[in-house]
């Protein structure tokens, strides 16, 4: 028997039992269609926190004062941050942001014609660059502005489209709370996950000037910033970096190693790291769950091929007396095992495409196909087909040809 | 006749073991069938011809003593060759036809030709040209079910034939068919004999066994009675 007609024989056999071998793939259906989908599942969580991992939120560590501590009695007063401390943790190796900023709440941004209310905030050159917003047109403030208190502004995209409505901004003059800026750069708001409010209505000052004209400061310390914010490279010891800046903040506000400190530094990456962990188990027991009843239904081809086997003995001892080699039904009877499952290898693929596409409309992750999760779940089904089918197409070569044909 | 004949049973014996009894289903036979040669076998229920027929046919060994088809001692061949042996050198032809259902009768008699290496390029011609023989052509797309009795064991007797073999063994071919259609099985069988084949058939009838040229009666195992046809021969 060559090839083709092995092949051709195994599917003549399959479709002379429709009901029987529909009945039989269900299980591996079912089988290839959960692996499927929950390794591909597993596959697009993975994809979603490692970029969550790898995000410029995930390498972020803001310090603000510890309001926590400010209601106990014996502390002595809250000291606030400075440009100061900014600038030493730039120099922190493995950091490629570190910023100060005067948060300034509702400012009125207008021009001559138009004014829109939103928020105005006093920034450094890194401010922009450590929330990783991207330049549009123009270009970021630079640290000679902030020297020479020059009186430039960049706009968020919003301030662009409700102020210019679609015209070049660039040179402008704009209004915050009734100081003059000109505009010098219009940036996109890139990160969601440090927002003030959903709106994207922003106007960044150099920070002195914001500090003297928009949103007041501590006029009992000089440079002083409300926050500050440090972004650490991608794969940098954030851990080592963290150590470092609670240094040189203990040296600025001269509290000593072990006092308690009067700030904390909030980053996200625990937890992130926390939910990736979780979620890798989770896919780990997704696709456990789907392994499982691929085995189930590989359980089910066994039976059913057993009982063909069975049920076709006077075919297989007929097939023996006209010069079938027990390799040669061995070799048919696999085929046919492994036929069944590739056809519904097949059709459970496409189920949990199916599946995995709703799934992840619903959790909105982002969609990617992955052929070498496709390619595990269809061999997989192959695996079983030859596991399983093994025993009942051993069990057919080795039929005694009298007695098979004698068989009723 | 040839020196050496086609068939050969030397002190041939088959033994069935159940339990603490022995029982000799075939006992200490020598038997020479030469080719061209149309033996009928008869004996009484259980006296042992089909295990007999089932040795000459390679479907089965030997307790003791050699059976050798062809130049070939079948207890000396690998199952590759004992294969190669039934799918080459002999066609079968059982008394429940044993075709296979859902295939056509074209398709039934095609099944040797399936398993001959090298394969034949024409397997699809050859199995029309046996059908023609037994002069079933027009009912090659047919399945069994859809045949008479008598034209069943015919796609049988062409699938016996497709495979081009120099014996045919048949176990009581007419068992299941009427008188009538039982005649016309074995002229078919007489004129494939005519061609050369050599035929050996099982019965219990008489009027069967009267179209071979030869007659082999067995009894418990043992050859009682070897002896020519006069009205056939
Ligand atoms: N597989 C077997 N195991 C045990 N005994 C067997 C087996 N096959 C045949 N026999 C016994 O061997 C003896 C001969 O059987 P065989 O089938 O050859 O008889 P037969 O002449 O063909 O009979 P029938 O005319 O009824 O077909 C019988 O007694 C039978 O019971
Ligand atoms: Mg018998």
């Amino acid at each position: 028997m060559n090839i083709i007609s092995t092949v051709g024989l195994a599917f003549s056999s399959i479709i002379e039992h429709p009901l029987r071998s529909a009945l039989t793939s269900l299980g591996i259906i079912i089988g290839v269609a959960s692996v499927y989908a929950m390794l591909a599942f597993g596959d697009a969580a993975k994809a979603q926190v490692e970029e969550s991992l790898n995000s410029i939120s995930s390498r972020t560590m803001q310090v603000w004062p510890d309001w926590n501590r400010r209601r106990s009695s014996q502390s002595r007063p809250q000291m606030p941050f400075t440009e100061q401390d900014a600038a030493e943790m730039r120099n922190i190796p493995g950091v490629i942001a570190s910023t100060g900023n005067l948060q300034g709440s509702n400012a009125t941004i207008a021009t001559d014609t138009n004014d829109v209310s939103g928020n105005a905030l006093g920034v450094d050159a890194d401010y922009l660059k450590a929330l990783g917003n991207e330049i549009l047109l123009g270009e970021n403030i630079t640290y000679a502005d902030i020297e020479q208190k020059a009186p430039v502004a960049v706009i968020s995209d919003g301030v662009h489209n409700r102020l210019f409505e679609g015209q070049n901004p660039i040179g402008q003059t704009i209004k915050v709370n009734n100081v003059s800026f000109i505009v010098k750069g219009v940036v996109t708001k890139a990160d969601n996950n440090i927002s003030f409010g959903n709106d994207d209505i922003f106007a960044w000052v150099p920070l002195p000037l914001a500090r003297d004209r928009i949103t007041g400061g501590n006029p009992f310390v000089r440079n002083h910033v409300s926050s500050l914010r440090v972004v650490g490279q991608l794969g940098a010891d954030l851990n080592q970096v963290e150590d470092e800046m609670d240094v040189i903040l203990r040296r600025s506000r001269d509290i000593k190693s072990g006092a308690p400190p009067d700030y904390r530094i909030f980053s996200s990456r625990a937890w992130r790291q926390q939910a990736a962990d979780s979620t890798k188990t989770l896919s780990y027991i997704l696709a456990a769950m789907g392994g499982i009843s691929l085995i189930v239904g590989g359980v089910g081809v066994m039976n059913i091929m057993l009982v063909s086997v069975s049920e076709r003995t006077r075919e297989i001892g007929l097939r023996m007396a006209v010069g079938a080699k027990g390799s040669t039904v061995l070799i048919q009877f696999l085929t046919e095992a492994l036929l069944l499952c590739a056809i519904s290898g097949v059709i459970g693929l496409l189920i949990g495409f199916g599946v995995f596409k709703v799934t992840v409309d619903i959790l909105k992750l982002t969609f990617n196909f992955n052929p070498n999760v496709a390619l595990l779940a269809f061999s997989s089904s192959l695996i079983i087909g030859l596991l399983f089918g093994f025993l009942p197409a051993r069990r057919a070569s080795r039929l005694n040809p009298i007695q098979a044909l004698r068989h009723d | 006749m040839n020196a050496q004949p086609l068939i050969s049973c030397r002190q041939l014996t088959k033994i069935y073991v159940m339990g603490k009894t022995k029982l000799y289903a075939l006992n200490n036979i020598d038997l020479d069938i030469s080719e061209g040669e149309f033996v009928a076998i008869m004996g009484a229920s259980g006296s042992g011809k089909s295990t007999l027929m089932n040795l000459i046919g390679a479907l089965d060994q030997p307790s003791q003593g050699h059976v050798t088809i062809n130049g070939n001692d079948i207890s000396e061949l690998k199952p590759k060759a004992l294969s190669k042996l039934r799918n080459e050198t002999i066609g079968f032809i059982f008394q429940q036809f044993q075709l296979l259902p859902k295939k056509t009768a074209q398709q039934n008699v095609e099944l040797p030709l399936m398993y001959r290496t090298p394969r034949p390029s024409n397997i699809k011609d050859m199995a029309l040209a046996c059908l023609e023989t037994v002069g079933l052509k027009d009912r090659a797309k047919h399945r069994p079910m859809e045949l008479s009795g008598g034209q069943q064991q015919r796609v049988a007797i062409a699938r016996a034939l497709a495979g081009q073999p120099k014996i045919i063994l048949a176990d009581e071919p007419t068992g299941a068919l009427d008188s009538k259609t039982s005649i016309d099985i074995m002229k078919l069988l007489i004129e494939l004999n005519a061609q050369g084949i050599t035929i050996i058939v099982i019965t219990h009838e008489k009027d069967v066994a009267a179209y071979a040229k030869r007659i082999v009666e067995i009894s418990d195992g043992k050859v009682t009675s070897d002896r020519l046809n006069m009205e056939a021969a």
